[in-house]
């Protein structure tokens, strides 16, 4: 068994990393929550814009623009949004893990540093990366989604993926990859996001002023719209993650502590008992 | 058979109720919709919104954006809308006035475009908020 001052000196040092995680816990646990509502609160929204477009996406083989046509390019485009930092579980690595293998053309776009860590580290083709903050408004998602955008449009790249961690609850964040563009894959979007079509109506879809009109406004919204409300479910899946992460981590140092703590108690008793036997014998031998 | 109204922003379910009708103002005039209402999707320009619910009128400034109308749902999507009882006259001069002197100081320093579009939106939106709320009274 270890000599007392060893264990003691465990002890200390365990339960220190402890108040460390629960700091970090505390601290995520408040930015949690901002960022819940704030994913949470950006949802209908995206998800309404979603369900006017799906009957269009349909309908209208008339209109053309360019965000509903395949793409002239063989490669494909995925922009990655991760995190900046780690201590967040298996969040980043569940991620990366849905990545496709390298059988064809695929370049990335990735947010947050640690998604280009790894697309460097496993030397893919990493055309841009970005960085959002935590207080992020909508003129820096733009930014991104933007580049894809033009990227898509000048015909370097033939579609737009976006793999994100969606955000469930706050144990519970599941990798998703979600064709973004060409929009042609709108309708299994929405079942693969399980929204709600809404109504159902069987009569003739009408426009005012003119379909034109409103699908060159209404399209590029939806895809940045819809881009950010991704952004902001990464941001709510981030923390979530962290703060069970570092939970687990503060009762794990708890559990450690409590079990060297008897391991000391027990070396302690056994250290007296030792003594007392000692001085037993000696007393013992004295007499005889 | 009643009307579905949603009204929702990017930062909030603004509305959600069933209600009588529904006026919406859009690019091409004023639209009235009653339940049984052709399916059509349609631009909303920045305005009022009228409401008949329970036979009572309820008056809505709304920002520009899109309206649904599907099956019974009408569905705006807007960048901002509030409940006229609740607007601040004061509260929308002093938004509207701090947005004009953020945009001046922008165009001096040649701010980017988006910065610039997202305080005309909000100069936008302040002014539809006093015109409403003046007429309303």
């Amino acid at each position: 068994m270890a000599n007392l001052h060893d264990i003691r000196r465990r002890i200390k040092s365990v339960k220190n990393t402890a108040q460390i995680t629960r700091a970090m816990q505390l601290v995520a646990a408040s930015k949690m929550k901002r960022a819940q509502d704030a994913a949470l609160a950006s949802r209908p929204y995206a998800e309404l814009l979603a369900r006017i477009l799906a009957p269009v996406a349909k309908g209208v083989m008339n209109f053309s623009h360019p965000f509903l046509e395949e793409g002239r390019s063989n490669a494909r485009c995925i922009v990655i949004l991760s995190t900046d930092r780690g201590l967040c579980g298996s969040l980043n690595a569940n991620l990366f893990r849905e990545l496709p293998p390298r059988t064809q053309e695929i370049k990335y776009i990735t947010v947050g540093r640690k998604a280009a860590q790894f697309i460097g580290r496993t030397q893919r083709d990493l055309i841009a990366d970005f960085a959002i903050s935590d207080k992020f408004k909508f003129p820096e998602v733009r930014v991104v989604i933007d580049f894809a955008i033009k990227a898509f449009e000048d015909g370097s790249v033939g579609s737009v993926d976006v793999l994100y961690p969606r955000f469930v609850n706050t144990l519970r964040q599941v990798p998703r990859m979600v064709p973004l563009l060409p929009l042609a894959g709108i309708q299994e979007m929405l079942e693969s996001l399980g929204i709600d079509k809404g109504a159902q109506d069987e009569r003739e879809l009408n426009f005012e002023p003119s379909v034109e009109v409103i699908l060159t406004d209404l399209l590029p919204l939806y895809v940045r719209r819809q881009f950010y409300s991704m952004v902001r479910g990464t941001k709510a899946s981030e923390h979530s993650a962290r703060m069970v992460a570092m939970k687990t981590a503060t009762d794990n140092a708890n559990n450690l502590a409590d079990n060297l703590t008897l391991d000391y108690n027990k070396a302690r008793q056994a250290a007296i008992t030792q003594e007392i036997l000692e001085i037993a014998a000696a007393t013992a031998a004295n007499e005889n | 058979m009643a009307l579905k109204l949603e009204i929702v922003t990017p930062l909030e379910k603004v509305y959600s109720e069933e209600v009588d009708s529904v006026t919406l103002p859009t690019t091409t005039g004023e639209i009235g919709v009653l339940p049984g209402h052709i399916p059509l999707i349609t631009e909303v320009k920045e305005g009022e919104l009228g409401v008949i619910r329970l036979g009572e009128l309820d008056l809505l400034a709304v920002d520009k954006g899109f309206a649904e109308i599907f099956g019974d749902t009408v569905s705006v999507i807007t960048e901002a809308a509030i409940d006229i009882e609740d607007i601040d006259l004061d509260s929308a001069e002093a938004a509207q006035r701090r947005a004009e002197e953020a945009l001046r100081k922008a165009k001096e320093e040649n701010l980017h475009p988006d910065e610039v579009e997202a305080l005309e939106a909000k100069i936008r939106f302040a002014l539809v908020q006093q015109l409403a709320k003046k007429k309303g009274k």
